[in-house]
Parts: C-alpha cells; sequence; structure tokens
C-alpha cells in the first residue's frame, strides 16, 4: 500500500465551509427565557446552597425543581432529609426522588424504605421504582407485602422492583405470586420473575423459575422467553 | 444501473443491493463489514448482510405472510420511515398511536390513502397498539424521551421494534434497551440508518479491511451539540393546558420531569432541553456509532475521555488503542454527519452529500453514490428482513447500545468540564461519584424501566 500523499490533517479545513454554514441549524423561533426560570445559576451552586434554596419556604416551585436536580449529582448525607420531606408533595415528590435516586448513601435507601408506609397511589408508586433502581435489598420484605395490595398500579410496581432488585428472596416471592396474583398484576410479576431468574446463582432455582414462567397461564411473551432460556440451556 | 450522469439512483441501488454498487474495484463487500463482530444476540458468525442481499421483491406477498406493523409518535422523520416502509409488499401498517391528534389523524390518511380503505385504527394511548396480538412490529419515532422506555414496553410486547435515534437518553437506559432486547428476542433497528448507505458502508468496510493501514483515529461529526442548547432552564408557563384528546401534556412528557406547558416545547423544544434530550447524541448516535462499527468496537465502548475546554471537541480512547475524535468543526464540506477514519497508509472522510474525500492511496475505491445518509430505506428493508430472517440487523440493539454508551460518557465528560475514565466490565466510571450518579435519570412516575440495568 502507498502511503498518503494528500492526507488533510484533521481540523484542516476552507474558510467559509465550517459546519455551521452547512448544517441545517435554523434561526433561532424560540421564547425568551424569563430570569426566574432561569436554570444556570443553580446548576453551579453547591450542596449547601442548592439545599438552602429547597429548604427556603420563599423558593418557587422551579427553583426547587432544579435544587434536586443539582442534588442529584453533588448531594450526600445533609441532602437526603430534604429530599425526603418531598416525596409526599404531589408536585415535587418526582424531583425529590430524582434527587434520591442516585445518592449511594444507605440513608437514602432507609429514608425511601421509611416513607412507604406513608404513601399511597402514585407517589407510593413512585419510590417503590426508585427502591428497585436502587436494588435495595433491604425492600423486598415491604415489597413482597406491597405485590399484594389493593391498588393494580402498587402491586405491579413492587412485583417490578423485586424483579429488579432480583436474588433468592425476591424469587422466591415472585414465584409465589405467579400463582397469587391474576390479570393485571400477573404480567408483571411474569416479566418481574423472568428478569429474576437471570440474578439466581442457583442453577436449579432459576430453571424451576423458568419452567414455571412456561405454564399456561403464563403471558405468551414471557412463555416464549422462558422456553427460548430452557431451550439455549439444553443445547449447551 | 446507472442514470445519464453516471451515478447509481437509489431506486436501483435498493433493486441491486449494496454489494452490486461498490463493484470493481471496490473490494469491500458487506458481508465484511464487521456483522460478525456485533452479533451479540446470536446471529451466526459470516452470515451475508441483510444489505448484501438481493431485495427480492417477490411481486406478490400472501396476507397471511404479511408483516403486521404499528406505528408509535410518527410526525416528521417517522411519517418520513412509514412513507417508506409501505410500498413494501411485506408489510400491511394497520395502527398508529399518538398523544397528538393531528399526528395520528396524519398518519392514518397516508396510510389510508395508500392502501384505498379506512382501515388505519388510531389509538392516543400506546398501550392499547402494543397490546394487539395481531402487530408483530412497531415503528416508533416520538421525541427522544421517549424512545428507550416505548423501545422496551415494545419488546415486553414481543414486538419487533425500528426506533428513531437517539435510543436512549442515559447510559442507564442504553443498557436496559439492549437486555430486554435480548430478553424478549425481538429484532431491534436503531434509526442509524447510515449503517445501511453506501458511502458510509464503503468508508467502514476500508477501516475495518486493512485498506487504511492501522487504524489509528476515527472521526465523528457532534454537530457542536457538547450543551444542550437550554438546559435545565423552562419557558414560561401558557395557561391553559391543551385539551388530552388533542395533545396530551402528560403523556407528552412521559418519564421526564413534570414542567408547565408551554406550546413550544411539542413543536421546538424537543432538542433544546436536557429533560427532553441527550445534547451530543443528536448525531453521535449515528457517527460515533459508525466509528465504533470502523474501529471493531462494535461490542464495546471508549475507556478515557477528555473534553477540550471552549470547544465541541471530546477525545476518546478504546483499549484497543483507537482513539475517537468528537467534534463539530474542521471538515470537509461533504454535508452533515460527517465521519473520517485516519490509518497508517491512507484516510477517508465522508458525510450526508455521498459525497467522499480520501488519500490519492485509496482513489480506486471511490464510486459515484447517489443516495443521501439521510434516506432510511435501505435500512428499513434491512429490518424487515430480519424479521422474516431472525437474524440481527445492522444497528442492532448491542451495536446501539455500546455506541450510546460512548457518547453518553463523552456528554458527561462535557457536562462536567474535565476527563472522565470508563469500565466497560464495570459500567461504571471507576471511583468517580459524581460521573457515576449521571448514568441514569430517575423516571417520573408511573413510568419505569423493568431492567437488571438500571442501577448497574
Amino acid at each position: 500500500m502507498q502511503s498518503t500523499t494528500t492526507q488533510k490533517p484533521a481540523g484542516a479545513v476552507a474558510a467559509g465551509t465550517t459546519p455551521q454554514a452547512q448544517s441545517p441549524r435554523p434561526a433561532n423561533p424560540n421564547p425568551p427565557i424569563p430570569p426566574e426560570f432561569e436554570a444556570g445559576p443553580i446548576m453551579k451552586l453547591d450542596e449547601s446552597g442548592a439545599l438552602a434554596l429547597l429548604k427556603n419556604p420563599q423558593s418557587t416551585y422551579f427553583q426547587k425543581a432544579i435544587a434536586c436536580k443539582r442534588l442529584a449529582v453533588i448531594g450526600r448525607k445533609a441532602s437526603i432529609e430534604p429530599l425526603a420531606a418531598l416525596l409526599g408533595d404531589p408536585q415535587l415528590a418526582h424531583y425529590g426522588r430524582f434527587g434520591l435516586e442516585p445518592n449511594p448513601d444507605a440513608a437514602a435507601g432507609k429514608a425511601l424504605r421509611a416513607a412507604l408506609p406513608g404513601l399511597k397511589g402514585r407517589l407510593l408508586v413512585g419510590v417503590i421504582h426508585t427502591l428497585g433502581v436502587r436494588k435495595d435489598l433491604k425492600a423486598v420484605e415491604a415489597l413482597g407485602k406491597l405485590m399484594y395490595d389493593a391498588d393494580p398500579e402498587v402491586a405491579q410496581a413492587a412485583s417490578a422492583s423485586l424483579g429488579s432488585i432480583g436474588g433468592p428472596q425476591a424469587a422466591r416471592m415472585l414465584q409465589e405470586g405467579l400463582t397469587r396474583t391474576s390479570v393485571p398484576v400477573l404480567p408483571v410479576v411474569a416479566r418481574a420473575a423472568l428478569l429474576c431468574a437471570e440474578t439466581l446463582p442457583d442453577r436449579k432455582q432459576s430453571r424451576e423459575l423458568y419452567e414455571q414462567l412456561t405454564g399456561n397461564g403464563m403471558p405468551r411473551v414471557v412463555r416464549q422467553a422462558a422456553f427460548r432460556v430452557l431451550n439455549n440451556a439444553a443445547r449447551a | 444501473m446507472k442514470d445519464k450522469n453516471g451515478t447509481i439512483s437509489r431506486r436501483t441501488f435498493g433493486r441491486r443491493g449494496a454489494g452490486a454498487v461498490i463493484a470493481a474495484p471496490m473490494i469491500v463487500a458487506s458481508s465484511v463489514l464487521g456483522r460478525a463482530k456485533s452479533q451479540a444476540v446470536g446471529q451466526a458468525a459470516g452470515s451475508a448482510a441483510p444489505a448484501a442481499q438481493p431485495l427480492g421483491r417477490p411481486g406478490t406477498v400472501a396476507p397471511s405472510d404479511r408483516i403486521i406493523l404499528g406505528g408509535i409518535g410518527l410526525r416528521s422523520r417517522g411519517l418520513g420511515n412509514l412513507k417508506s416502509t409501505l410500498p413494501d409488499p411485506r408489510v400491511k401498517f394497520v395502527a398508529i398511536a399518538d398523544i397528538r391528534q393531528s399526528a395520528r389523524e396524519a398518519v392514518k390518511s397516508v396510510v389510508d390513502q395508500h392502501y384505498g380503505n379506512g382501515d388505519c385504527v388510531m389509538y392516543q394511548d400506546a398501550g392499547q397498539l402494543l397490546a394487539r396480538e395481531d402487530i408483530e412490529g412497531v415503528h416508533i419515532a416520538t421525541s427522544d424521551r421517549w424512545h428507550a422506555c416505548m423501545a422496551v414496553w415494545a419488546a415486553q410486547s414481543g414486538k419487533d421494534i425500528y426506533c428513531e435515534k437517539p435510543a436512549a437518553v442515559s447510559i442507564a437506559e442504553s443498557f436496559a434497551l439492549a437486555e430486554n432486547v435480548r430478553r424478549y428476542g425481538v429484532i431491534y433497528q436503531a434509526g442509524c440508518q447510515r449503517r445501511n448507505v453506501p458511502n458510509f458502508e464503503l468508508a467502514v468496510g476500508l477501516a475495518r479491511r486493512g485498506i487504511l493501514g492501522k487504524l489509528h483515529t476515527v472521526h465523528a461529526d457532534d454537530w457542536g451539540r457538547t450543551e444542550t442548547a437550554l438546559g435545565h432552564s423552562w419557558w414560561p408557563e401558557e395557561k391553559p393546558e391543551p385539551d388530552p384528546q388533542v395533545l396530551n401534556w402528560d403523556g407528552w412528557l412521559g418519564p421526564c420531569p413534570w414542567r408547565p406547558y408551554h406550546s413550544a416545547y411539542p413543536d421546538r423544544g424537543r432538542g433544546q432541553f436536557w429533560d427532553f434530550h441527550a445534547g451530543i447524541l443528536e448525531w453521535a448516535s449515528h457517527t460515533a456509532d459508525l466509528c465504533q462499527w470502523a474501529a471493531d468496537c462494535d461490542h464495546t465502548h471508549a475507556i478515557r475521555y477528555e473534553p477540550k475546554p471552549g470547544t465541541s471537541h471530546v477525545y476518546c480512547a478504546y483499549a484497543n488503542g483507537v482513539k475517537l475524535v468528537l467534534r463539530g468543526d474542521g471538515w470537509l464540506d461533504l454535508g452533515t454527519c460527517r465521519v473520517r477514519f485516519e490509518g497508517s497508509e491512507g484516510w477517508i472522510e465522508t458525510g450526508d452529500t455521498g459525497k467522499m474525500e480520501m488519500s490519492d492511496n485509496l482513489r480506486k475505491y471511490w464510486q459515484p453514490v447517489n443516495m443521501r445518509g439521510t434516506d432510511p430505506v435501505l435500512h428499513i428493508q434491512d429490518w424487515l428482513d430480519c424479521i422474516r430472517s431472525r437474524m440481527q440487523p445492522r444497528a442492532n440493539a448491542e451495536s446501539t447500545c455500546n455506541a450510546h454508551v460512548t457518547s453518553h460518557c463523552a456528554y458527561i465528560a462535557c457536562q462536567l468540564g474535565r476527563k472522565v475514565t470508563w469500565d466497560p466490565a464495570r459500567r461504571a466510571f471507576p471511583g468517580d461519584e459524581e460521573a457515576n450518579r449521571m448514568r441514569s435519570r430517575a423516571y417520573r412516575e408511573p413510568w419505569r424501566l423493568d431492567a437488571l440495568a438500571t442501577s448497574m
């Protein structure tokens, strides 16, 4: 192969051929951002500044919401209680979870678990989901009970989070749930069990779960997925 | 067949297949373009790429053999995808779901006009469409914030999926997407259609086959979108909210944090705000994806990322030694979404016009291509082929996930304004809590991602 003779260095481009000139950048037709909805300064605050904004009764909804977003990245132990205080607020609960969910401090999990008994409906659903995302093993017992909650959205959320958390205890609960729940919760329990089966270190328990998922009462899509795993295992 | 100007038309290209277009002295057949490496979901290595197969319009397809499709959130780009799909005799499109009445009606009009009937069913709730057992596959072209969530939902419903890019607005979503597609055994094609556009295929083929020598640097056009224009700010509240039958604001927001309604969001705010978008992935989901393919890194992610202050440049490195440069300037005049591959023996740069520039020693490989990088027709045919064959398409969930993870890591480095290091095996930034917290975004209730990847 010949060596390159006309290689243009990356970055070399003739004047007037900038990508800005070539790209379909539309003229900016956007409405202006009013100062009270400008997030930049809040997203530069340190933890104490964001917390002060969050705790100040005079702060607007916008300021509190963006402070939660900021604390999602920089919040430490001191942020947990103020964020958890929002979990029952219909308007700010999601922003509170937004701040808590990625916080690796165990106290965040404790605060989320502590909030469970006091919440209902979608606010409870949200906290259950966050516990699932955090893979909070200490929440398994409570979620196992919520799988039979009278509110189907809560029962579905608890089932799904058990699947995301995984492990033998969650698997046993989901196996039982497969026999004790019905539509509209059962399909979610089945999907959660399918997820959970991948986390089991004990092959026997994993196989039992997959076999249960191939049963006649299971959703077609889950049955097919379970059969696929069992067939592949048989081939291996 | 060439036209009077000696170029190859898209129509002819489609009929003859990619291999025919880039014929002698082109030695880069589609089958060598790296499909085997990206076959993590089980395709036999060495199989011919769908685009290299005769596209084989059989003329007639029995109604019972047709692929029954639905659509979710098809507006401008999605409507284009639909119009590229409807002429395929293997397809029967039966339903549209959209939270926007005008979009539902526009799609129904196009579909009903195509079939000469009034059968296309409209839904506001995508869940009703996904619950239909007769629908085998779905086109998803919602706004970005919905892509991964909707695709996971579709996978769990057993539907094959063609989903517009960016496929995921976070690292966690990227993994969740690939995980669910694998778990449910569905066929997923991301709308990274340049994987099935001949000039990009040629460039990738030259890199992968060693024609460029030892590949050392790949460049991806990031359109300068290393920051999201309006970030976390809001537009002023506009009251009243629209009638939910006309535009369901809560449904439009989906898993994103709630904010007050402003009519500009649905039409102009999609790519302006961090909540709804993924910044650098507007183009990196195409161009970094092509770079990973070229660099034989479809199965992994770059491990080091360094943004250059004051520019749109991010310098990244793969474990195999290849460097990835994301940048929005310094490109040749080749159209949008440009990529450039540099090796010890030559270089090639191409973009959406179909034009290519290359080192002199590579000019024998050049062929004119009259197909724009934005044209999805071959990519959609690839997806339909794979629905039938159950092979993996070019932009499958695994390669898409990996390219998205690389792009998200670069975006996180830009947002933090500093170097970050990524461990692909641990799916984490080792010892970097701040960056690790940016791997996911908490979903608004009642939405969730059923995935083991969520907490990584």
